[in-house]
């Protein structure tokens, strides 16, 4: 197999090309290939299960933490493959930032957690930190809502300025591609709204994947989106048009509900 | 109305026809909860259990002492100067200038015995060790009556029946008639086969006169020898004493000096000492003779002994004050059991000291007034007291005189040593032996051994669960936590067992090599790390994450063979040949074979499990999400496991840590076998010691129930579970805050 399921006219930030995935030794992914165009949201959308997140946890190679992993074929960014042994991981994943389903921040203060990418990489000066501290959060809309309680800590969040805490601590380290498991899954609509928001914004700087159950959020803030369906990509496209005109069946049962 | 109740009903009979599986859930739930506080109050009853019978066990100690009147009987017309009390307190036997011994029940004041020694004595005096009383007359001749009561049983009651044996006769001068007159005081010993007086002459100087009588135990002949001297003295001679073995006669002169003679030696010239300006108005020599109580005529009590010097003859030297007493110090009456002494002074204060812990025990008024003479009965628990016309018997009782926290926990200066010091030896032999009863080298001994321990156990414990949990690959991670926990399972009796006959000779024999491991290991892990992550990428993704180590457990093994192997080279490049003979010559350290290292290893060994099982859950239960988001920002394994985990997991291991300490510090049989028990006061890595619990273990069954080596075991028990309680408190204050700073809410 070969080439994109799609000739996009767009340039990819990253392209993953016939990648198959199995956990021991059941295959999760079978033969992906797609495109993640840059400074555009990319959506994956498809039932539990279907591999959403493990696709994207390819995307940085976080599955390598998982035991008994096995991949072939490959996912180029840069040019490169990721899965190559020379590839620096810790550098990639620097490049490549991700956001949880379940906000994680670190047990420690809004500052440090910001802080603690920077950090990581070698910035000491305090002046500097503090600019990029400011700057994550802003970029991440929580600035006027912490600004006080900088050094507070992290914990006392609520739930969905925690997510937002988290997407200002990976966008701290700069990266090039932000992906997004599932980040509004515990908040309720006005802090989703929030997040949505702050994704479109995101989008002028950013390629963004994320994975989300939920249709109207795809439909709203992404350009592409791609359906999952048990380890296959079964449709890959402008979001507008498949959301409207699908090509094939399973996603049309899928994206109006009727699922079975 | 209707609507309103109607519900309520409804709910009411809901409830009775609730479920079975829901009435069932609430019964268990019930259950579990009156189970679980059941269990919890038990745990804290125990615990307050324990402390409560080590209080209770303890607390005789802090018994006051005291000293009451028993008993009162005229003598009418007799000032008596010495006296005798009998074992069981009945009757006390006194004499006075006019030569008359005369034995008094107490109980109604009946004269029972009585001898004239002589028609005049100028002095007299008493030996309670042999039940003597004695007296000297103008002209020298000393005659002394031994007393003796003999108790019998009569209808169920004991009867005491005093009896005074035929006189001992003693001359300080071969002629009487011309002989300097006798002024006194006297001070007389009158065992079986030697027997000694001297006497202080009118016109200064002291006249002695020895009698030994040896039998050859071949011939069974006896001989004789009879020996009199005449002393110089720089001043009259107000207080003498004769220690028991007769060998040593002590002193003290009007302008406050006391002296010292020598009278093995043959030669007259007293060691003389200065006691501070006022006469010297009584001395004593408490039980073993080898502390001198000294009063004087301004109130002052102090203790003496010879103490020996660096260079030099040993030196009498003031080693304990006492508080002042407000008149001056007339009799003074040691305890034939310990070093307890009652002391009268002339204004009628009464006192009862302990020498060891220099404790006033008990101070008050004398039943009789100022005191003529003064007694303490053979068993120590009771006094007997005479003034003017009068004799008393008192009841006399302390409760472990010779603890105090200056005993328990300060420097005493001990009979015979050179200075002040820290000691524990609590028995020995001899009846007359001073107990040292300082916890303060246990204590040192137990934290000494804890701190080996730990020194060991908390680097290991803890990287190697951080390793073990963070690092290793899950494959080997199911192999190293069984093995670690059936580390945790050997007995510490097998630990002990191999530390002691197994380890300790080894450490001995290849010292160098332990401590070239010490280096060695380290290097070797670090280069077989290094080494490691020089090798090409390719080979080293062909070995599964987290089995690196199997290759740096190779580095470490080959590391210590060839320790094991260069070991003789080393010890004679390094120590000449052997390092504990080199240790003792350059630094004067010596060398146990039992040492802090051995038992630093052992119970490290047995530490260790505990620290790893805690702290590998401390590492395991932080969130994987936590990580997770660390490597998705590109931090490394390392700063993650650093940055994150290490700080989240760190109350757990912190109170990983503590439990292990606890452990060692309770731990009794390691140290018990590998330490060789030596109760002494030092940090030295090479010597041995004795911990709190192994002292308890070895000393409790020959501590007689009640006594004072009980109840300071018991202290020492309490102690202990005092030092857990106090770092496992803290410990859980620590805790507490770096739950609140780290922990997820
Ligand atoms: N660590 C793992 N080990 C083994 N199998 C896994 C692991 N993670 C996921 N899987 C399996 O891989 C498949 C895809 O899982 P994945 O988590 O990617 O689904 P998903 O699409 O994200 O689902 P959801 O929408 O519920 O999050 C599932 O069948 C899942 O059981
Ligand atoms: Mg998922």
């Amino acid at each position: 197999m070969t080439a994109p399921a799609l000739p996009l006219i767009e340039k990819p930030a990253m392209r993953v090309i016939d990648l198959k995935l199995w956990y021991g030794s059941s295959l999760a992914l079978d033969s992906i290939s797609l495109d993640l165009p840059e400074r555009r949201i990319t959506a994956f959308i498809g039932p539990s299960g279907c591999g959403k997140s493990t696709l994207l946890r390819c995307l940085n190679r976080m599955n390598d933490l998982v035991d008994g992993v096995r991949t072939e074929g490959s996912v180029l960014f840069g040019g490169r493959s990721i899965f190559d042994p020379e590839v620096d991981v810790n550098a990639l994943r620097k490049r490549i930032g991700m956001v949880f389903q379940k906000s994680n921040p670190f047990p420690k203060t809004v500052y440090e957690n910001v802080a603690y990418g920077p950090r990581i990489h070698g910035v000491r000066a305090k002046g500097e930190l503090d600019g990029i501290v400011e700057r994550g959060l802003r970029a991440a809309a929580l600035w006027d809502e912490v600004k006080d309680r900088l050094h507070e800590s992290a914990l006392q969040l609520s739930g969905g300025q925690q997510q937002r805490l988290c997407i200002a601590r990976a966008l701290a380290v700069e990266p090039e591609v932000l992906l997004l498991d599932e980040p509004c899954s515990a908040l309720d609509p006005v802090a989703t709204a929030k997040i949505e928001e702050l994704l479109l914004e995101l989008r002028e700087h950013y390629t963004i994947a994320i994975v989300t159950h939920n249709m109207q959020q795809a439909a709203r803030v992404s350009d592409y989106t791609a359906f999952l369906y048990l380890g296959r990509l079964i449709e890959f496209g402008e979001t507008r048009e498949l959301f409207v005109k699908p090509r094939e069946q399973q996603t049309q049962d899928y994206i109006t509900g009727r699922f079975g | 109305m209707a609507a309103g109740t109607a519900p309520r009903r409804a709910d009411a009979s809901g409830a009775a026809r609730l479920p079975d599986t829901a009435r069932r859930r609430i019964a268990t739930e019930r259950l579990a909860s009156v189970a679980i506080r059941a269990g919890g109050l038990a745990v804290i009853l125990a615990i307050t259990g324990i402390f409560a019978f080590l209080v209770v066990e303890i607390l005789p100690v802090l018994l006051p002492a005291r000293v009451a009147l028993a008993h009162d009987a005229a003598l009418a017309g007799v000032v008596p100067r010495a006296l005798l009390l009998d074992e069981y307190r009945t009757h006390d036997a006194a004499l006075g200038r006019d030569g008359v011994v005369r034995v008094v029940r107490l109980e109604d004041g009946a004269v029972r015995a009585e001898q004239a020694l002589a028609d005049d004595f100028v002095a007299v005096a008493g030996d309670a060790e042999h039940s003597v009383l004695a007296g000297v007359a103008r002209d020298g001749r000393i005659a002394a009556a031994p007393v003796a009561f003999t108790a019998s049983f009569e209808e169920q009651r004991r009867v005491v029946t005093p009896s005074i044996g035929a006189p001992i006769e003693l001359a300080l001068f071969d002629d009487a008639a011309a002989a300097p007159a006798v002024a006194g005081p006297l001070a007389v010993r009158a065992g079986g086969d030697a027997q000694a007086g001297a006497a202080a002459l009118a016109g200064g100087g002291v006249a002695l006169v020895q009698r030994r009588s040896e039998r050859n135990a071949f011939t069974g002949e006896t001989t004789e020898s009879l020996e009199r001297r005449v002393l110089a003295t720089p001043a009259p001679v107000t207080a003498l004493a004769l220690d028991p073995k007769q060998e040593q006669l002590y002193a003290g002169t009007a302008d406050g000096r006391l002296l010292r003679f020598d009278l093995r030696a043959g030669v007259a010239e007293p060691e003389s000492v200065d006691a501070g300006g006022a006469a010297i108005s009584a001395l004593s020599l408490l039980i073993g003779g080898r502390t001198l109580v000294v009063g004087q005529a301004d109130g002052a009590l102090s203790s003496w002994f010879t103490v020996p010097q660096e260079n030099g003859p040993a030196r009498l030297t003031r080693t304990r004050d006492y508080p002042s007493y407000p008149g001056a110090v007339r009799a003074i009456a040691p305890s034939q059991r310990d070093r307890a002494f009652l002391v009268a002074a002339d204004d009628g204060t009464l006192g009862f000291q302990y020498s060891t812990s220099g404790r006033t025990l008990w101070r008050g008024d004398s039943p009789l007034g100022p005191a003529t003479a003064l007694a303490l009965a053979p068993k120590g628990d009771g006094g007997a007291i005479a003034a003017e016309g009068r004799l008393a018997s008192l009841d006399v009782r302390a409760s472990h005189p010779e603890l105090s926290l200056g005993s328990l926990f300060g420097k005493v200066w001990y009979e015979g040593a050179p200075r002040p010091e820290y000691v524990w030896q609590s028995s020995s032999g001899d009846d007359a032996f001073e107990p040292k009863l300082s916890l303060v080298p246990l204590v040192v001994g137990t934290l000494k051994g804890t701190f080996y321990a730990l020194l060991l156990a908390v680097p290991l414990g803890v990287l190697g669960a951080m390793y073990t949990s963070q690092f290793m690959h899950a494959r080997l991670q199911r192999w190293v936590k069984p093995g670690v926990e059936i580390m945790a399972a050997l007995p510490s009796v097998v630990l002990g067992f191999l530390a002691a006959l197994w380890l300790a000779p080894r450490v001995e024999r290849l010292f160098s090599a332990f401590l070239a491991m010490g280096v060695a290991i380290p290097v070797a892990a670090i280069a077989g790390g290094w080494l490691w992550s020089r090798l090409p990428k390719r080979w080293v993704a062909r070995v599964p994450d987290g089995t690196e180590v199997l290759w740096i457990g190779v580095a470490i093994a080959a590391a210590m063979a060839l320790c094991v192997s260069l070991s003789a080279p080393l010890e004679r490049a390094l120590f000449g040949g052997s390092f504990p003979a080199w240790l003792e010559t350059s630094t004067g350290l010596p060398f146990d074979q039992r040492n802090a290292v051995v038992v630093g290893i052992a119970m490290g060994f047995a530490v260790i499990p505990i620290i790893f099982a805690i702290s590998e859950d401390a590492f395991s239960n932080v969130p994987a999400d936590l990580s997770a988001g660390s490597l998705a920002l590109g931090a490394n394994r390392w700063q993650t496991v650093v940055r994150v985990v290490l700080p989240t997991a760190s109350p757990g291991i912190f109170s990983a840590i503590m439990v292990g300490f606890g452990r060692a510090v309770g731990e009794t049989m390691i140290v018990l076998m590998a330490t060789g028990n030596t109760p002494i006061l030092d940090w030295s890595p090479f010597n041995g010691f004795r911990t709190l619990s192994a002292n308890i273990a070895v000393e409790i069954p020959e501590a007689p129930h009640g006594g004072t080596l009980y109840r300071t075991l018991f202290l020492a028990a309490l102690l202990l579970f005092a030092m857990t309680f106090a770092v496992n408190t803290a410990a859980e204050l620590v805790r507490h805050r770096l739950r609140r700073r780290y922990g997820r809410l």
